[in-house]
Formats: C-alpha cells, sequence, structure tokens
C-alpha cells in the first residue's frame, strides 16, 4: 500500500519536476532483501520446541499485584511484610512459587542498561522512592482507616460506592505505586533494556544468533529471549501469550491493562495491534537476522509504549479535574493518584528521536512537586491541571482532548 | 464486598446504550420553530408536587420506622412491626430514590441508605466493637435498608433464632446498632427534605434556563442514571448475570426479607413512569413533565409520538416484570430466561430516554461512563 502512494507521488513529482533528479524509486525497489513475515501469533519453534519464554516477567508481574494488593490489607499487613514483598525476602507471598524464585521487583526497578548502567545514585533513589512509599502507607493511611479524611488529614474518603484510603494530601499510595511500577518496572525494563541494542547484541549475541547457537540448557538464543522478556513485561501474565492481544487489558493491572484502555478509546484503536505486531515482527526479525528490521519494529514499540504511559497520565489528569470542579473529591484523589503514578512513569519512557525521556525526570519531579505543594490534591486547581496535561501532551502526537476522555 | 465493587465494576463498563438509530425528528418545519415549554412549570411541578411530598413521605416512614425500633428494643418480643415499618419505607425510598440533585446528592443518599447487599461482616464486626462511625465509607455498606434487611431477617434461620440476639449477652449491642442506624437514615432524610424545604427548592425551580448546568438538563441526566444503574441494573441486571455472565441471585435487593425485590423494582418502575408523566406525587393530577415537554417539541419516532412510545414501552416492562415469579424463583431457573426477557424489555427504555429524549431536547449526557481503575 505505501509503495503505491510512493509511487503515486513518484509520478506527481516527475510531472510536475521532472528536471530534478528522483530518487524515490529506490523506496519502490527499497526491500532488497527477502521479506520477513510475522507469524499470526506470538510463537517461534526451533526443531519443533517452542523458544519462547519470559517467566521471570510473568513472576514480576505477578509479585507487583501481590504487593499493591497487600498495601491495602489492613488486617495483615506491615512495614516489613510490604518490604519483603518488594525485595522478596523471607518468603514474604502467599504463593509458594513466588517465594520459590530468586527474582524480586525491587531488582529491576531503575535498572535498564541505558538509563541507569551507569546511574546507580538515580537507581538508587528511585528504589527509595518506592520503599518510601510503602513505609508511609503503614506509618501514615493504616492508622487513619476509621478516620474520615480532610484537608491535611489522612484516612477514608467515599468515591462512588468505594471507600479510598489517602494520605493528609489526598493521595493513595497503593495507586502511587502500581502505577509509579509501569514506568519504573514494565516500561523502563522493556524499551530501555530488552529492547535496546546494548542488550539484545551485546557480546557474542549477533554472532550467536546468526549461527543458532544456544544458551546453555535452552531451546533459543540470547537475542530471541531478550527480545521476549520486553514482551513478557506486556503480555507475561496473558494465560495464551502467543495471542496475547485477544485478551489484552486484562491480563494484569499494570502495562497490560492501560494498554487495553488505551485501545478502547476510540482515538487510539489499533495501538494494541500496532504493538503486538511489531513485537511478532521484530521476533521473526531476529529469527531472520535482520537487525535493521528488528531494529525498527523496536522503535516503534518504544513511541507507542511510551504514548500509553502518556495518554493515561493526561486522561487522569483530566478525569481529576473534572471530578474536582464537580466537587468530587473521592474520585478527583483516586483519578489523580494513579495520574501521579502515570506522570512518575513518564521518565522511564523512550523517545527513540532523543534516545532519552519524553520527559526528564527533572521534569517529572518539577511536575510532582506542583501537585504535592501544601495541601496537595485539596487545593490543586483544575488550571493547574490543565496547564500540566498541556506540558504533557505537547511532547507527544496527540492532544489533551484526545486523551483525556 | 469486593465482590459488589466488581460487579459495579463491570457494570459501569459495559452499559449498554442499544442501537436504535431511528432518527427522532422534532418539529422545526414551523415559521416560528422556537418552542414555548416553560421549562420552569415543569420544575416547579417536578420540585412543589413530586419530589418534596416525596420526601416528606419518606420522612414520615422513617420517623415510623424510629418509633416501632424503640418499641422493639424496649420489648424484643416480636418482629412484626418493626419488620412492616422497614418495608413501608424501604418501598417508600423507591419512590425518591431517583432525586439525587442537589442535597442528596450532596450526602450521598442513596449511597448511605442502600448499598445492598449488606456488608454482613463489617455489620458483625460493628456490633461487637460497638464503636463505629457511621459517617465512615466504609460503613456504607453496613448500614441502611440493606443492613436492616440483615438484622431483621438475616441473622437467624427462624424468628426466633433472630430475636434471640436481641435478647442474649449481646442484645444491648444489637439493639443499639439498630437504633444507630435507623436514625442515620432518618437524620439524612431530614436534612435532605429541610434543605429542599429551604432554600434549596428556589435555587432548582429558578435554574430553569437549558445548559449543562441548568436544573432541568441535570436532573435529566440523574433521572437517566438512576434508570440505568440503579433500576435496571442494580435490581435486575447485576442479578441476572447480564455483565458479569453469571446469575447472582445474592446480589438482590432485600435479600433476606426475600420475595419482596420484584415488588420494590415494580415501585421503582411506577415512581420512574410516574416522574415521566408529571404525576403529582400524592395524586393522579399531571402537570409540565418530560412528556409534555416532549409533545410540545413533536418529538416523533417512526410516525409515533416518542412520549407514547416511551409510555408504552414503561407499561411493557411493567407487565413483563409482573408476569414473572419472585425474582428469587426467576433466578434459579438456568438460565433465567424469562427474566431475562424481562430485563430486555426494561433495557429497551434506555435509548429511548438517553438518546432519543436527550436529543429531543438538546441535553447533553454527562455521566460518562468512568472506566473504573
Amino acid at each position: 500500500m505505501k509503495n503505491y502512494y510512493t509511487i503515486a507521488l513518484a509520478v506527481t513529482t516527475l510531472a510536475f519536476a521532472s528536471c530534478e533528479d528522483d530518487d524515490s524509486n529506490s523506496s519502490v525497489n527499497g526491500s532488497q532483501s527477502t521479506e520477513v513475515v510475522a507469524p499470526a501469533t506470538y510463537s517461534f519453534e526451533r526443531n519443533g520446541e517452542s523458544t519462547v519464554s519470559f517467566s521471570g516477567q510473568t513472576t514480576r508481574i505477578q509479585m507487583s499485584q501481590e504487593l499493591v494488593s497487600a498495601m491495602n490489607d489492613f488486617d495483615n499487613a506491615t512495614e516489613t511484610s510490604l518490604s519483603n514483598m518488594f525485595s522478596n525476602e523471607n518468603n514474604p507471598f502467599p504463593n509458594e512459587e513466588l517465594n520459590a524464585s530468586d527474582k524480586s521487583v525491587k531488582s529491576k526497578v531503575a535498572a535498564s542498561t541505558d538509563y541507569f548502567g551507569n546511574n546507580a545514585a538515580a537507581s538508587a533513589t528511585i528504589k527509595a522512592f518506592f520503599e518510601a512509599r510503602l513505609s508511609d502507607q503503614i506509618n501514615e493511611v493504616f492508622p487513619a482507616q476509621m478516620t474520615a479524611a480532610s484537608v491535611g488529614v489522612a484516612g477514608q474518603i467515599a468515591d462512588g460506592e468505594s471507600t479510598r484510603y489517602v494520605n493528609a494530601q489526598g493521595f493513595e499510595y497503593n495507586q502511587i505505586v502500581a502505577k509509579s511500577l509501569i514506568g519504573a518496572l514494565m516500561v523502563d525494563q522493556a524499551l530501555n533494556n530488552y529492547l535496546s541494542t546494548s542488550v539484545l547484541d551485546a557480546t557474542t549475541n549477533i554472532e550467536d544468533n546468526d549461527t543458532s547457537v544456544l544458551v546453555e540448557g535452552t531451546t533459543y538464543t540470547n537475542m530471541e529471549h531478550k527480545w521476549d522478556e520486553a514482551f513478557g513485561y506486556v503480555y507475561g501474565n496473558a494465560v495464551d501469550a502467543a495471542n496475547a492481544n485477544a485478551t489484552v487489558g486484562t491480563d494484569d493491572n499494570f502495562l497490560n491493562k492501560y494498554l487495553g484502555r488505551v485501545d478502547g478509546d476510540s482515538d487510539f484503536t489499533g495501538i494494541a495491534q500496532d504493538i503486538f505486531d511489531a513485537f511478532k515482527l521484530g521476533r521473526a526479525a531476529i529469527v531472520a537476522g535482520d537487525y535493521e528490521l528488528r531494529d525498527e519494529q523496536a522503535e516503534i514499540l518504544r513511541i507507542k509504549l511510551s504514548e500509553v504511559v502518556g495518554i493515561r497520565a493526561v486522561y487522569y489528569l483530566q478525569q481529576g479535574k473534572n471530578a474536582i470542579e464537580a466537587n468530587n473529591y473521592g474520585t478527583a484523589f483516586h483519578d489523580l493518584s494513579e495520574g501521579f503514578g502515570f506522570i512518575y512513569s513518564l521518565q522511564f519512557t523512550r523517545n527513540p528521536d532523543t534516545d532519552a525521556p519524553y520527559l526528564s525526570a527533572e521534569e517529572v519531579a518539577e511536575i510532582i512537586n506542583t501537585l504535592t505543594v501544601g495541601n496537595g490534591l485539596w487545593e490543586v486547581t483544575p488550571e493547574t491541571l490543565d496547564t500540566i496535561s498541556e506540558t504533557i501532551a505537547a511532547r507527544f502526537d496527540f492532544t489533551v482532548a484526545q486523551a483525556g476522555s | 464486598m469486593k465482590k459488589i465493587f466488581g460487579l459495579l465494576a463491570i457494570s459501569l463498563v459495559i452499559y449498554a446504550c442499544g442501537g436504535d438509530d431511528s432518527p427522532v425528528s422534532t418539529d422545526t418545519t414551523d415559521t416560528v420553530n422556537t418552542v414555548n415549554f416553560d421549562r420552569s412549570a415543569m420544575l416547579t411541578n417536578w420540585a412543589d408536587n413530586i419530589i418534596i411530598p416525596g420526601y416528606q413521605d419518606l420522612v414520615s416512614k422513617l420517623s415510623a420506622l424510629e418509633t416501632a425500633t424503640t418499641a422493639f428494643t424496649d420489648n424484643s418480643t416480636d418482629l412484626t412491626a418493626l419488620r412492616a415499618a422497614w418495608l413501608d419505607a424501604y418501598t417508600t425510598w423507591q419512590r425518591v430514590s431517583m432525586f439525587e440533585i442537589g442535597p442528596a446528592e450532596n450526602v450521598n443518599l442513596r449511597l448511605n441508605v442502600n448499598i445492598y447487599p449488606a456488608n454482613v461482616a463489617t455489620i458483625q464486626d460493628n456490633i461487637s466493637a460497638g464503636n463505629y462511625n457511621l459517617d465512615l465509607s466504609s460503613n456504607r455498606a453496613a448500614k441502611g435498608f440493606p443492613a436492616l434487611d440483615y438484622l431483621l431477617y438475616g441473622i437467624g434461620n427462624t424468628d426466633a433464632e433472630i430475636l434471640s440476639y436481641y435478647n442474649g449477652a449481646d442484645g444491648d449491642a444489637y439493639k443499639q446498632y439498630l437504633t444507630d442506624i435507623v436514625s442515620d437514615m432518618s437524620s439524612r432524610s431530614n436534612t435532605v427534605l429541610n434543605e429542599w424545604e429551604g432554600d434549596y427548592r428556589d435555587t432548582f425551580v429558578n435554574n430553569d434556563g437549558a445548559s449543562a448546568t441548568a436544573s432541568t438538563d441535570r436532573f435529566v441526566n440523574d433521572y437517566i442514571f438512576y434508570f440505568e444503574k440503579h433500576l435496571r441494573a442494580g435490581k435486575m441486571g447485576i442479578p441476572g448475570g447480564v455483565f458479569s455472565g453469571t446469575v447472582e441471585p445474592t446480589t438482590i435487593e432485600a435479600l433476606y426479607a426475600g420475595g419482596i425485590s420484584k415488588d420494590l423494582f415494580i415501585v421503582g418502575l411506577n415512581a420512574v413512569q410516574d416522574f415521566f408523566n408529571g404525576k403529582s406525587y400524592n395524586s393522579n393530577a399531571q402537570g409540565e413533565s418530560l412528556a409534555t415537554y416532549l409533545d410540545e417539541l413533536n418529538a416523533n419516532k417512526n410516525g409515533a409520538d416518542l412520549s407514547e412510545i416511551i409510555n408504552t414501552q414503561f407499561d411493557i416492562s411493567r407487565s413483563a416484570v409482573m408476569g414473572l415469579s419472585s425474582f428469587e424463583n426467576e433466578l434459579a431457573v438456568s438460565p433465567p430466561t424469562s427474566f431475562l426477557n424481562a430485563y430486555d424489555e426494561v433495557q429497551t427504555i434506555v435509548p429511548l430516554l438517553k438518546v432519543d429524549m436527550v436529543s429531543a431536547m438538546s441535553i447533553s449526557i454527562d455521566f460518562a461512563d468512568a472506566d473504573g481503575d
């Protein structure tokens, strides 16, 4: 299809400017190598055995779910138990399989090669941010379980039929942690680690992949596995991962869920298929040894997965604004706590044009500062929320209106 | 509790707005195409003849419930009078639940008196703690009509067993809780009535323009929201498994009393239709209403008056539900086909109100379904 347009354009160009050299023929005949075709599902085999593996991602998604739900377990959670869940120490999970795992959420928070390989201090600060929110939940919110929240007072507040438990500024720490993990764990690991040439092409990966040298004791090459691990942070908890786009939005409460939500907004319908297709084609390109095509898919994934974070940040800011205007503080606090997490997550996004986040850590800190100043959400104005929304949307290829509803 | 939220979330996400796209035409071919409908007269009729008398009735029934509660706690030997007073007040509630605007919206009256099924664990915790704050959001499912349903019908298998709780070692705690939750309902309803009888009536009636914040636009939204989420989904759709795919018989209204959730539904449906027609709360007199407004606009659909189409569909729905056995019996059938057929008739009203009526009136729907978390 694209080629037809190119031809049409080329003809037009020739007709009106025939004296100029026309180099668009090269793109008509551009794909010189045999075309890599993605399979219908995310299934890849070697000698009749599947080569797809991302169990570590599935484990971390499940650990994250346990951690977030434990944050509202008023009867049982303690500062120690939450911290143990974050770092998977002392058998903290009800699920023995998770306890037996040598993986943890904490070890992969802010831990990508590209963003944090040379930035241990930033990584430690971000890990400490999560630990502090876990402690805050126990020390600020738990004692106020049966207190009505008010300006400067932590406690509970109604949001429709639900009850939300907020800190003195109106923030729900469980929402902050959950939505911040989307950036700090899933997006960072996928976009800045496993989809990066620094990881995909590390050591002898290209040579090994070209010659089918497998990771010992496995069915896959190192490069194949790295790509799968990126895939796993989006689809790792799907029942049928090969066909994961069919259930997108329902497979976890993190990146998968919000990819589904964004896809459900008619302004962005199709984004989930685009992302699934890019994962498939990139993986097929690895099998075919076409690394240029692989990196093109990585670029698509960086743009679109970053967009999911940006869209949801603006969405919740706008929903929160509407709720504040309707004096629905419980609803507003819930939305804006989720918004906080998505804003925090923006520092882990990846703009392929700059190889930097769409909003830097400093910019994110500045925005968060405007939300948390004084009495926080009790005092934030619709104007402030609009300003932040515009700031974020301006970095992406969507408008506040498109993202906001 | 979790389950209720889950169901709610699902029902919010998958609300249906059936697909009938035959256009509604309003007659704009007249030389004078501004419509002379007097929204102020409609608002006056709503406030003075329907809403305020409705709240007066509720307050009086709750006062009777308080009296019956006191009589019962003084001498806890017979549940009959207290149960009757509860049912009377609960039935009255069905006629005013839709008026969640202004004072009722400010105090979230509906969520404070009728989240069902009740959260039995929280009720038990509160009673044994003897120390509870009924203003807390987390206690809303532990009070109101559904908590009374549990306390008067559900705590024991027989009347003797139920009474034994009120006369046993913790009897005082049970009686205190009963007294406190009845008083909570009564005081909240009084607050709402007092505001309507005070300044709010004029505020409501005088805000008679046509904009998103005008009384008509806002109340029409609240009315449709009530119909769609609370009457249609809450009382029938959720128990029938329409949104979850699984029949949920324990989510019916008045679960413990048994056999009356259909009656409560019918009272609610009648109230919605009466409101549509501007029928006075205490008589058969009719005033300016959504129906007369549609007639004034000459709103029609497929050549028939829209107000008549809507009234006909209300009638069909009522017949369909009246034709059912108790909701318990219907939901025990697998799949509950008759129940779901009746539900479908109720559902058919939604697009008539939410698409056809509002477009004729140039009112925008303001309750976009939040997508949950």
